[in-house]
């Protein structure tokens, strides 16, 4: 109803050429801005849902350490998550985000953030962005999180959020995590948040001695367990945690065997 | 005409139903196939019913469908239907993955399922309207439906090389259109001459018919023309182009940068494609030890899956990873072999490990005639393209090592029904014939939870060291593994250097699952489970041989382990029925997981085919169809009769397979040698007295009896002889089956039943029955083993010719 209004308005006026157009882009971009605005809001009603979310599919499930937890109560799930799905935001599944992805269930992205045992002051790797809920929840964990995504679009867009939500302890890249982050690495942790039919080589390289990489590792089009990869005394150990499903990961990961 | 368009559109329906096969084994899994082909196969005895219920219901629509006109419409029916069907399927974006989530695929399923029916469909009207309107040439009607139906399973073993399965589908499809160049044919012309009524009618139409075709015959030749080219352009080639689905190891390849095709083989045992990408590495069973680069250079699939790898052609750079792979173990505990054979399937990995041993004697063995021509040119060094099974019958050499590369299907499941003797009791005892007396036996394949293929291939290992000789089998048996892979070492004498073994299973992180002495806490240290699965279900099954009860084992086990014979030679198949539910719930309860299952898909082929033929055979009654009735002993007879046949052929199939090393040489071969011999045999019964039959049924029975106990020697027999006195002894064997195979459905056409409407109903029981029987026989050599399929071949055939005396019995006695 005000797009038409102004619309008429502009007709009305016979606005010159310039200023038409500049009415135009507002007209455009006033209603975007303000939608996304409104998703980035944390409401009463999201943080009710956040609790809920928390206790009937995380602690339920048997997920216990406080800062997880407390790191799911905080980040605002919805705000990673495309408009029209704000309302199955904390529902007990996964979302799709476009590009083919998703963001996973909760309880996953609890599962993973938990097996890595972070201890607060750790260096994360995430590769596969996706959304960047996973890489905020390990913000909230770790002292600094590094995260890669293959796909430009999602890349650009999880920066955005990351960046709206204020996380200034999150670096993102676009590029093939495959290869991991070699000028950050060593890392503490690493995590691949895409399925993989291998375990990436390079990874292993940059994790600390100590260093705990996890990932859902299997066929990638059907389903997968969640491993996590433990580096003590050079020695490698691959420990199987349970049965996901997660989507692909794209770019050099498809290439090995 | 009406016998001209019979062998036309056999033939044509031959080449779809083949090549139908081939493409969804392309841009499906191939055990999917067997559900879409069958349902297409009930078109045939569709057609039967449909053609009784118009018959008896409306009457005089066998005359009007054989004129001129009728057979012309039925040719371009099927000509149009074939091609549209074509085009739908190879463009419908269908994903069974997606059917929980895209309620849409449930739409395209359904159309996958049903389209192909509609040509076959229009095949078998055909083909029933001339037994329906000529019973007393079903000799001759036979004869002709049997010769263009060997004739089309042979063509695309002729022209696959040249052509691509899209292309052949359509081009074979254009084939019945032959006929509207055909003019009316002798029998009709006589007929004239007597009845002057028909005369007229005739001489109406095929004035008509002439009228048309001198206007219309250059342009039906120029289009005609036109489509041929059409199909034949590189245009066309991109428009029909079959893709293997993206769940398929060269579907997921595709979708990423720098990575191409560079060359595709087409052929009736498969296609090759060869895939380059700077980026391809693939080493399965690799230490995680080793974070340096593996290099491949080029990686070739088989209809999209069954990936075969291709290193440096130098081989430089995969002699220093190779010995981090599990399969070393074996060349650990050879010792430096000088003689190696390796037998491979898919995979690669075995040419780095053997050039990393270095000897002086390297044998190289692919079971695709391609994919060893290629490796041989990439390599530049021989390789000998035969089975496993083949190879070592011709062979007298010894080998101080034998590894055998078999990785399987991408997803677990899809190979169930795949028949496979690589791993059979048996077959371990020919690779332990064939090593020296310190020599090693090495197998690599995919680790499974709960523990399957380790328990099968352990136990089968066991099973031959025992008919070896050996006292003590488990004394010269190793496993270990790695997070996604085991490895099994047969060792000709018992393990002697075991500490080694644990050293460089220790350095590469890989865990011992059965060695002598083995703690259960050094078998579950560097790829762990919560429980160490694979050392408990070893070592229980171990105990259990020890005991001399594996049966007690193999029996309470959640899964189908027994170990395989050459009688029953399907590896991949695990499922036992009585424990569905506990393997559903273990597996994930996820039901598209079963639905990659062969078995389950051959389950629920069975029960749909059984279903829509009560379906079938019931509807004249739902139509009041009361005048063509069958009666139970001529129903009883033809049933018998066509599910007698298909069992004897899926027999031949399987057996063949053994002989000739690969499913589908074994299929054109008794495919075409059956369909001729019983096609001489039809012939041959246009002159023969019913009064014949009963010794000729007596004899087949006999002679299939005789094939169900002598089916190990002659197999075996078989095996050892050349390639080209192996095609003459086995279609030496086809001749005396097919030719009494091919007298009993003709006779019984045209001497048991009285009215065009029976004959089409007779002919929908006989297309019921060999539907169901060929499901059928999927699940009885799966279970039963292949030689019963005969047993009950000639037991069907027992029953036919029981309804035959009785039937004959009620004709003289009124």
């Amino acid at each position: 109803m005000r797009k038409r209004i102004i619309f008429d308005y502009i007709r009305q006026q016979d606005a010159k050429p310039l200023k038409r157009a500049g009415l135009l882009l507002f007209i455009l971009i006033f209603p975007m801005a303000e939608v996304i605005a409104q998703s980035r809001i944390d409401t009463p009603e999201f943080r009710a849902r956040r609790k809920d979310m928390v206790q009937a599919q995380i602690v339920a499930r048997g997920v216990k350490d406080p800062r997880i937890l407390d790191a799911m109560t905080a980040v605002p799930r919805h705000a990673f998550v495309p408009n029209h799905l704000h309302r199955s935001a904390y529902s007990d599944r996964p979302l799709p985000i476009g590009e083919s992805q998703t963001i996973s269930q909760p309880y996953i992205v609890a599962l993973m953030t938990n097996i890595l045992n972070l201890s607060g002051d750790d260096r994360v790797l995430e590769v596969g962005t996706g959304s960047g809920y996973q890489a905020a929840v390990l913000a909230r964990v770790a002292r600094d999180v590094h995260t890669v995504e293959i796909k430009e679009k999602l890349c650009r867009r999880a920066a955005k959020a990351l960046a709206d939500l204020e996380f200034d302890n999150i670096q993102t890249r676009c590029g093939d995590g495959y290869f991991g982050w070699p000028e950050a690495a060593p890392f503490d942790a690493i995590m691949i948040t895409a399925a993989v039919d291998h375990i990436p080589p390079p990874l292993i390289k940059q994790l600390k001695e100590g260093g705990r990489l996890a990932l859902p590792l299997g066929n990638p089009f059907v389903f997968q367990n969640l491993v996590l990869v433990t580096k003590v005394n050079q020695d490698i150990k691959v420990e199987n945690i349970t049965g996901v499903l997660f989507v692909p990961m794209t770019g050099q990961a498809l290439k090995r065997r | 005409m009406l016998l001209t368009l019979v062998f036309l559109v056999s033939f044509a329906a031959l080449v779809f139903e083949v090549l139908l096969t081939r493409i969804f084994s392309i841009a499906q899994w191939h055990h999917l196939t067997f559900m879409v082909i069958s349902i297409a196969l009930f078109g045939f005895a569709a057609s039967g019913t449909c053609l009784g219920i118009l018959e008896s219901r409306l009457g005089g629509w066998v005359k009007k469908l054989t004129r001129p006109a009728g057979l012309g419409m039925l040719a371009s029916g099927y000509t149009f239907s074939t091609v549209i069907v074509f085009l739908i399927l190879s463009r419908l974006p269908l994903d069974y993955f997606r059917l929980p989530v895209e309620p849409i695929q449930a739409f395209y399923l359904a159309a996958v399922y049903l389209l192909p029916a509609i040509p076959f469909f229009i095949a078998g009207l055909t083909i029933s309207l001339a037994y329906a309107h000529r019973p007393e040439w079903s000799g001759r009607i036979y004869f002709v439906n049997m010769a263009g139906s060997a004739l089309g399973a042979f063509f695309p073993l002729l022209f696959l090389p040249f052509l691509r399965e899209e292309q052949l589908s359509v081009l074979a499809a254009f084939a019945p259109l032959v006929i509207l160049f055909v003019g009316g044919d002798k029998e009709a012309k006589k007929n004239m001459s007597k009845r002057i009524e028909e005369v007229q009618t005739l001489e109406n139409h095929r004035s008509q018919h002439q009228a048309l075709s001198k206007r219309h015959r250059y342009i039906l030749i120029s289009m005609g023309i036109l489509v041929v080219a059409t199909t034949l352009s590189p245009w066309a080639s991109s428009f029909f182009r079959i893709r293997p689905t993206s769940y398929k190891d060269l579907g997921r390849i595709r979708q990423f940068p720098d990575t191409r095709i560079v060359d595709t083989v087409y052929g009736i045992r498969g296609r090759i494609d060869t895939v380059e990408s700077p980026y391809l590495r693939y080493a399965p069973g690799l230490s995680l030890k080793w974070t340096e680069p593996v290099s491949a250079s080029l990686a070739l699939f088989k209809d999209g899956d069954g990936r075969l790898v291709l290193y440096e052609p130098t081989l430089e750079k995969a002699r220093r990873w190779a010995p981090y792979t599990l399969s070393w173990a074996g060349y650990v505990l050879a010792d430096h072999p000088r003689r190696i054979l390796l037998m491979i399937h898919d995979g690669g990995t075995a040419v780095a490990c053997a050039a990393a041993a270095d000897p002086s004697d390297l044998t190289i063995v692919v079971d695709h005639p391609v994919m060893a021509e290629i490796m041989s040119a990439h390599y530049r060094r021989p390789v000998a393209a035969a089975s496993s099974a083949e190879f070592l019958a011709r062979s007298q050499k010894k080998y101080d090592l034998i590894q055998v590369e078999n990785w399987g299907s991408s997803l677990a499941g899809t190979a169930a029904l795949t028949q496979d003797h690589a791993f059979t009791i048996e077959q371990l005892g020919r690779y332990q014939d064939h090593l020296t007396s310190d020599g090693v036996l090495v197998f690599t394949r995919r680790l499974k939870l709960p523990p399957a293929d380790m328990i099968r291939l352990w136990a089968a290992a066991f099973l031959s060291l025992k008919r070896q000789g050996i006292t003590v089998p488990s004394n010269h048996l190793a496993i270990l593994r790695n997070w996604d892979t085991f490895t099994l070492i047969v060792s000709v004498r018992p393990l002697k250097s075991v500490d080694t073994l644990k050293e460089f299973t220790r350095n590469r992180n890989f865990d011992p699952v059965f060695l002598p002495q083995l703690k259960p806490e050094d078998a579950n240290r560097f790829n762990r489970f919560d429980q160490p699965y694979h050392y408990l279900e070893i070592e229980r099954l171990a105990r259990a041989f020890r005991a001399s009860d594996p049966k007690a084992f193999l029996g309470a086990y959640l899964l189908d382990t027994t170990p395989q014979s050459d009688r029953r030679p399907f590896p991949n198949s695990y499922l036992k029925w009585t424990r569905l539910r506990e393997i559903f719930e273990t597996t994930g309860s996820r039901f598209y997981s079963l639905f990659l299952s062969g078995e389950i898909i051959v389950a629920v082929v069975l029960i749909e085919a059984i279903l829509i033929s009560i379906f079938l055979l019931s509807l004249p009654v739902m139509f009041g169809m009361h005048t063509g009735h069958l009666r139970v002993t001529r129903s009883g007879y033809f049933l018998s009769v066509g599910a007698g046949f298909i069992l004897s052929e899926m027999y031949f199939i399987k057996a063949y397979t053994y002989i000739f090393g690969d499913p589908l040489i074994s299929f054109t071969v008794v495919l075409t040698g059956l369909l001729v011999f019983s096609g001489i045999g039809g012939f041959f019964s246009q002159h023969l007295s019913n009064n014949r039959l009963t010794p000729c049924l007596a004899g087949l029975i006999g002679l299939l009896s005789a094939l169900f106990l002598f089916h190990d020697s002659i197999t075996g027999k078989l095996l050892h002889l050349p390639l080209v006195a192996r095609y003459a002894i086995a279609g030496l064997l086809l001749l005396p089956t097919g030719f009494l195979m091919g007298l009993a459905f003709p006779i019984g056409m045209r001497d048991l039943l009285d009215s065009p409407s029976q004959r089409a109903k007779a002919w929908a029981v006989n297309g019921c029955a060999s539907v169901v029987s060929a499901v059928a026989s999927a699940q009885i050599a799966l279970t039963a083993g292949i030689p019963v399929l005969i047993l009950i071949g000639a037991f069907t055939y027992a029953i036919a010719l029981i309804c035959f005396i009785k039937i004959k019995h009620s004709l003289i006695h009124g």
